[in-house]
């Protein structure tokens, strides 16, 4: 007897498996979409000589979790100063947000901010601290390094 | 007669049998059977999943640039971010260990080689991506920090996870 060389392929199971793995690969993918918060430098000496420098926001976090906002450079005698109290969670950023919502609205010019944290102060504290001077719309955002 | 693949595929195929329904519960022995209604189209089928492919394709092509982020790592969360346009070299922070591209780096070797890597690059402004978990200290950014001064890296931008 000659023996049946055809065969059929299954394409259900196929199917299932597919389905199944598809499945699989939706409910164990992490979608997160990364973002950045963009921070720019000052390297060396970029200072012209002579040149007026802009309003600027000084933003100092303490480890004691409380924020001391100086202004300089605003057109004025004195340099302006602000403390920020802690909360109990940690920094009042409620307090700090409508602070800042008020300089911004006294000084429309004010577009640059330096944060200036303390050794021990949280980089996550940082990373908010830089989003709430964004979200006021001040843009020109730097880091100053420890011991400066 | 010598019947090919295809026809024996197709007159034996379970698809070709659930694709019949037969009139009135006859069996099929018992008479001319009668198609009432295909059932699972194949056809069908293979549209739909070519419309799931193509979906999570498109899906997962942002426009933006991929990454891989170590699970150790919580990224801090930020409202105001951007979306990362450009491919861009990676500082990762982990436990106090410096990582450049996936490299392991010493601190004190950081500067020469942010350096470096500007130089191959060859752009003056070349951007830095920085990933730190969110409850490390700022002490350990510091050294990238001076080390990016010391290259002449002036844009850093800073790994957060869009809170919209």
């Amino acid at each position: 007897m000659k023996k049946e060389l055809n065969f059929e392929i299954n394409i259900l199971p196929v199917l299932d498996i597919l389905s199944v793995m598809i499945c699989f690969l939706l409910l164990t993918a992490v979608w997160i979409q990364l973002g950045s918060l963009d921070v720019r430098q000052a390297i060396g000496d970029n200072s012209a000589s002579g040149a007026k420098n802009p309003p600027a926001l000084w933003a100092t976090i303490n480890t004691d979790n409380s924020v001391q906002i100086s202004l300089r450079d605003i057109g004025q005698k004195m340099n302006l100063e602000y403390r920020v109290a802690a909360s109990r969670q940690g920094i009042d950023w409620d307090a700090l947000n409508m602070r800042l919502q008020n300089l911004k609205s006294q000084l429309p010019d004010l577009k640059t901010a330096i944060i200036r944290p303390e050794a021990r102060a949280n980089y996550g504290d940082v990373i908010k601290m830089m989003d709430q001077l964004k979200q006021t719309q001040i843009s020109d955002i730097g880091l100053s390094p420890l011991g400066t | 007669m010598k019947q090919s693949a295809l026809n024996q595929t197709q007159r034996f195929s379970p698809i070709t049998q659930t694709q019949i329904l037969r009139n009135g519960g006859e069996s099929p022995k018992a008479g001319a059977k009668k198609d009432l209604a295909p059932i699972l189209s194949l056809t069908s089928l293979i549209d739909a999943f070519s419309i799931i492919v193509i979906y999570l394709l498109i899906g997962t092509q942002s426009g933006g640039m991929e990454t891989d982020i170590p699970s150790r790592i919580n990224l801090p969360t930020a409202e105001a971010s951007s979306i990362i346009e450009e491919k861009t070299s990676i500082v990762r922070i982990e436990k106090g260990r410096y990582f450049i591209d996936e490299q392991q780096v010493s601190a004190s070797q950081l500067g020469r080689k942010l350096y470096e890597l500007k130089k191959a690059s060859g752009k003056e402004d070349l951007p830095l991506l920085v990933q730190g978990d969110r409850e490390m200290n700022y002490a350990d950014l510091d050294p990238i920090l001076k080390a990016g001064a010391e290259a002449g890296i002036q844009k850093l931008k800073f790994a957060v996870v869009p809170n919209k």
